[in-house]
């Protein structure tokens, strides 16, 4: 393919068919190949304020590009796609689908704030990545993380009955997240961690006491127990239901 | 002969020095071509000022009364010189109303002639109603509403243009005009104060706000009132079939091509030499450098000297200049001037 500049050209601008033919002439080959215009053509003012209101983005418009916090960045040096600077310059102009090119690497910031220290503006970079992390994920533009996807089952059943119960936070955290119980049971680690919860050897060799000892046998019954049972804290009452309403109008302050 | 002193230009560089030389108590002749004092802020009608923030009509104002009030100057308005003979201390130098006068010393504070942006089409001024000129802006402002020429509507969006005539070798002017990003800075907070709607975008190659004009202006700007700085040189600017104004360039940090809608295109007009700098050079026997400002003689011990003797010239006359360094410009001219003066009387005696 007689292209050069492949850092200039997005894949999803990049148009070819293995045959092609235009106007009755068969364009197949190197010349089937079509690139849609990258000409960037309006900004989203409001963007810059918008993502203020996500904590850690207070100050991104101070930013003058001198590219400190990219220099100095723990990813960068993993990765050259993560680029602070670059989002910061983004998020002031508000040319939001270009931020959105690289939702599935923003959150990757570690937190180190080696950019914040090193800043000559004060932006707090490592805030305004968490901002635009938060906001991909709040605003529904990428998928929920796992971490997310686990809190929100725990605070779910925290809110229903004061407390979890650790089969269904993890049956309904796979569920969600996609993850298939059998599968890892069968082939992954799921599998290799109760075949090691086997003591039929310790019986095997008439070791009856640290057989019982060391098998979970009161731990399995509990936990069948409360799968069935669940367990509810005492007096909860309509304590979720105010818990709820409470953390939905402190979401709705914040973020308008 | 010697007590007197030939002042050319009443701007911030005219009017300093011609004070100056006055206060040491000598006599002054001010000759100003236009018919009003006060140089370019005032012709050009600047409003405020960097970076003391205050109305030139009021800053500078102070300066011509203090000039006009004082009875050892002497003012010609509309008024030029064309012809200078003699020597240091003893020039005849002949005015466009026909007076002649015997001076001493010489000093130029001829200043400069901004850019005129018809000489950049592909950036629309001449073009379009809506694309004006630093100048042109300040004119608004001074006048108290931000509003789109062509249909009167309040700007969305207004962008300035940085290094209009400045730092471009296309059209020969390879030099930078030093001060228009502080002004566009500042030109920025002062839409935004008048018009809160308005978003200002910076399209810039550097931002040379040098000095403490950093903090004061620069981020100030950007940090207090949220104007934008895109890095990124325009290539055109056009119009979109909704009368909007489109800037069309590319935009080095991301990238990508631009064309983006805007309301207002403002250049930054940069300072060119004095248009009249070639006849200049001759009525006063001197010599001008290589981008047509006039040329200075040795620095070091003979400092504002042009290459001819007894003639003096600073502010920006010599190359793009701020107004409170013109106006220590011409302080020490008039030091310059004087001390010349006393030396001759000295050696003569």
């Amino acid at each position: 393919m007689a292209i050069h500049e492949k850092t200039l050209i997005d894949p999803d601008r990049l148009i070819t068919s293995d045959s092609l033919v235009v106007d009755g002439v068969d364009v197949s080959g190197h010349w089937n190949t079509m690139i849609l215009p990258r000409t960037l053509r309006d900004y989203d003012d409001g963007f810059e304020d918008h993502l203020k209101q996500y904590s850690g983005a207070e100050n991104v418009h101070r930013c003058w590009q001198c590219g400190s916090c990219t220099n100095s960045c723990t990813m960068y040096a993993q990765n050259t796609d993560f680029n602070p600077r670059y989002w910061i310059y983004l998020t002031r102009l508000g040319l939001t689908e270009e931020i959105l090119k690289d939702k599935e690497i923003i959150w990757q910031c570690v937190s180190c704030n080696k950019c914040t220290n090193i800043c000559p503006k004060d932006v707090r970079p490592e805030g305004v990545m968490k901002a635009l992390a938060h906001w991909i994920e709040a605003e529904g533009h990428g998928a929920k993380s796992n971490s997310t996807v686990f809190d929100e089952e725990f605070a779910r059943q925290c809110l229903v009955r004061g407390r979890i119960e650790d089969s269904e936070v993890m049956s309904n955290f796979y569920k969600l997240s996609q993850q298939d119980i059998k599968e890892m049971a069968l082939h992954g680690w799921l599998g290799i961690f109760v075949a090691r919860m086997n003591k039929w050897n310790e019986l095997r060799h008439g070791h009856v006491f640290r057989f019982l000892a060391r098998t979970p046998i009161m731990h399995s019954l509990h936990m069948g127990w409360s799968m069935i049972f669940k367990p509810k804290t005492k007096s909860w009452g309509r304590t979720g239901e105010v818990l709820s309403q409470y953390v939905k109008e402190q979401k709705e302050l914040a973020h308008g | 002969m010697t007590d007197t002193v030939l002042v050319v230009g009443a701007g911030p560089t005219g009017l300093s020095a011609a004070a100056g030389v006055a206060s040491i108590g000598k006599k002054v002749i001010l000759v100003e071509k236009e018919a009003v004092l006060g140089g370019a802020p005032i012709i050009s009608g600047y409003a405020k000022l960097v970076p003391s923030g205050e109305w030139a009509k009021d800053a500078i104002g102070r300066m011509v009364k203090r000039v006009e009030d004082n009875p050892n100057v002497t003012i010609h308005k509309s008024t030029r010189v064309t012809k200078v003979e003699g020597e240091s201390g003893n020039f005849t130098v002949t005015l466009s109303n026909g007076q002649t006068a015997q001076v001493g010393s010489i000093i130029l504070g001829t200043g400069f002639t901004h850019f005129d942006s018809i000489n950049k089409p592909e950036w629309g001024f001449g073009t379009y109603e809506d694309v004006l000129t630093t100048t042109q802006m300040e004119q608004m402002v001074s006048a108290g509403k931000i509003a789109c020429p062509s249909n009167g509507r309040v700007p969305e969006r207004v962008a300035i243009l940085l290094c209009v005539g400045s730092r471009d070798r296309q059209i020969g002017r390879e030099w930078c005009s030093k001060i228009c990003c502080t002004v566009s800075t500042n030109l920025a907070m002062e839409i935004k104060e008048l018009s809160p709607t308005t978003e200002v975008f910076i399209y810039y190659m550097d931002i040379r706000t040098f000095g403490l004009y950093e903090d004061k202006f620069y981020w100030k700007s950007q940090e207090e009132f949220k104007t934008k700085f895109v890095k990124a040189r325009i290539a055109e600017v056009t119009k979109s079939a909704d009368g909007r104004l489109l800037v069309k360039g590319e935009d080095t940090l991301v990238k990508r091509p631009i064309v983006i809608p805007m309301d207002i295109v403002v250049h930054a007009v940069g300072m060119d030499p004095n248009e009249e700098n070639p006849d200049i050079a001759k009525v006063f026997g001197i010599g001008l450098e290589k981008h047509g400002f006039i040329d200075r003689g040795e620095q070091y011990t003979s400092t504002f000297s042009s290459t001819r003797r007894g003639i003096y010239v600073g502010g920006s006359a010599l190359g793009p200049e701020d107004i409170d360094t013109s106006i220590s410009h011409g302080l020490a001219m008039a030091m310059r001037a004087v001390g010349e003066m006393n030396a001759l009387v000295q050696k003569a005696a």
